[in-house]
């Protein structure tokens, strides 16, 4: 069985080489100076999603074995700092959007979605099983708050508010300049890997209404951990900005954070409503149960039907 | 624990080709299979880095990586891993190409 982005985690990410595939495989060419020309040979069948950084240039054959073997391609910026654009094989599962969708239609699943999103953001909190999307809401914000607090104190500055308004960009303080920049490396990383599960960034279970609502749900689960603590850091530099996605792009932290993301964007989709529990009878992983040779049929009471039958027999 | 370990030789001391068949099955020619425990693993592998001189190693083991192995290598030849972020792959090394020694017409 070939490995794919549900048991495998492998991103690879290149920027200035060129991709081709030559007599034996995929290759990326590194160019060391005039008279030499480096390889490293791409193991396509067992990668997932394939990065494309500033100064790739990628042949169509490459892109065509690429394709053939599964692999995702995601033009990004510099260490994965934006997502331009995805391209994804037909062989590429629709489990994870058929599950991403259904579960955003149906209005209890959405609503359970959104709450075990604020739960993985409170690991260590006690939620009571009957807490309602607003209690989450209000938890959040205070939790937001002191957690402003708690940095702000850390870095010694005094009152912290952030500034969301884009027409006041200029007179921003050090702080909300940064978080803005390194929020939107996070977004980059974070779209790039929902691409590569062939997700709709669109649809979001807590955030509402823009192309990148599902990329901002899944943000807001680390903003904690990586951009508040690099912003406030930030606090006394002269460009906050730059500084922000530099030290995103150099240590190549977001990179890092790929397989989790992908891991937990997963773990929330997965969801198996309780009442269908118990008639599951099969113990396969449901990415593999997923895995068709041909396509499905979808039919209102029995599910999916089996594709290529001619069911014209009992109607004539 | 034991864990199963490859280390594939070029041009090492016969000495070194005794001490490592000492532990592990010499399969092919200069391509030694064992499973050995971790300290056993390093001590030979110190026993290859010290004598390697101008002969090339690399040991194959199994690690808690994404790709599930790790590797070493002693030595140098022209294919040199490279970790990419967490995936290591392997790096050929192009001979530099000799210089247009034609003078122009």
């Amino acid at each position: 069985m070939l490995p794919r982005i549900a048991d495998s985690l492998s991103f690879l990410y290149l920027d200035m080489v060129r991709v081709v595939q030559d007599d034996t495989g995929v290759c990326a060419q590194i160019q060391v100076d005039d008279s030499r020309t480096d390889t490293v040979y791409l193991p396509t069948a067992a990668l997932s999603c394939l990065l494309l950084g500033p100064g790739v240039s990628i042949t169509t054959p490459a892109l065509t074995t690429l394709a053939r073997h599964g692999t995702s391609v995601v033009c990004t910026g510099s260490g994965g700092v934006r997502a331009y654009a995805g391209i994804l094989p037909d062989s590429l599962t629709t489990h994870w959007l058929e599950q991403q969708v259904s579960s955003w239609s149906d209005p209890d699943r959405r609503l359970d979605i959104a709450i075990r999103m604020y739960q993985m953001r409170f690991k260590d909190a006690d939620l009571p099983t009957t807490v309602t999307l607003d209690q989450l809401r209000g938890m959040e914000g205070q939790r937001m708050k002191a957690l402003y607090k708690i940095l702000a104190d850390q870095h010694g500055i005094g009152r912290f508010r952030r500034n969301y308004r884009p027409d006041q960009w200029h007179t921003q303080d050090p702080v909300n300049l940064a978080l803005s920049a390194a929020n939107t490396c996070l977004y980059g990383i974070i779209h790039a890997a929902l691409l590569a599960l062939g997700l709709s960034p669109a649809l979001g279970f807590v955030h509402a209404g823009t192309q990148h609502a599902f990329v901002y749900d899944i943000a807001d689960l680390y903003k904690a951990e990586t951009t508040l603590p690099l912003a406030f850091a930030l606090h006394d530099s002269t460009n906050p900005e730059q500084e922000a996605r530099r030290r995103f792009r150099d240590n190549l932290r977001l990179l890092r954070l790929l397989p989790r993301i992908v891991r937990d964007t997963q773990t929330l989709l997965t969801t198996t409503p309780p009442d269908t529990l118990q008639n599951d009878d099969t113990d396969e992983d449901p990415a593999e149960r997923r895995d068709v040779h041909m396509v499905h049929l979808w039919d209102p009471k029995t599910g999916a039907l089996p594709a290529g039958v001619n069911y014209a027999a009992g109607n004539d | 624990m034991p864990s199963m370990v490859v280390i594939a030789t070029t041009a090492v001391p016969d000495h070194l080709r005794g001490a490592l068949s000492r532990w592990t099955s010499e399969v092919v020619p200069g391509i030694f299979v064992g499973s050995i425990s971790a300290r056993v693993r390093d001590e030979l592998w110190r026993a290859v880095t010290d004598t390697v001189g101008n002969g090339a190693a690399v040991l194959v083991h199994p690690a808690a990586t994404e790709q599930g192995y790790t590797i070493r290598t002693a030595g140098t030849r022209r294919r040199l891993p490279v970790d990419f972020d967490g995936l290591t792959l392997i790096r050929m090394t192009a001979a530099a190409k000799a210089k247009e020694t034609q003078s122009p017409s």
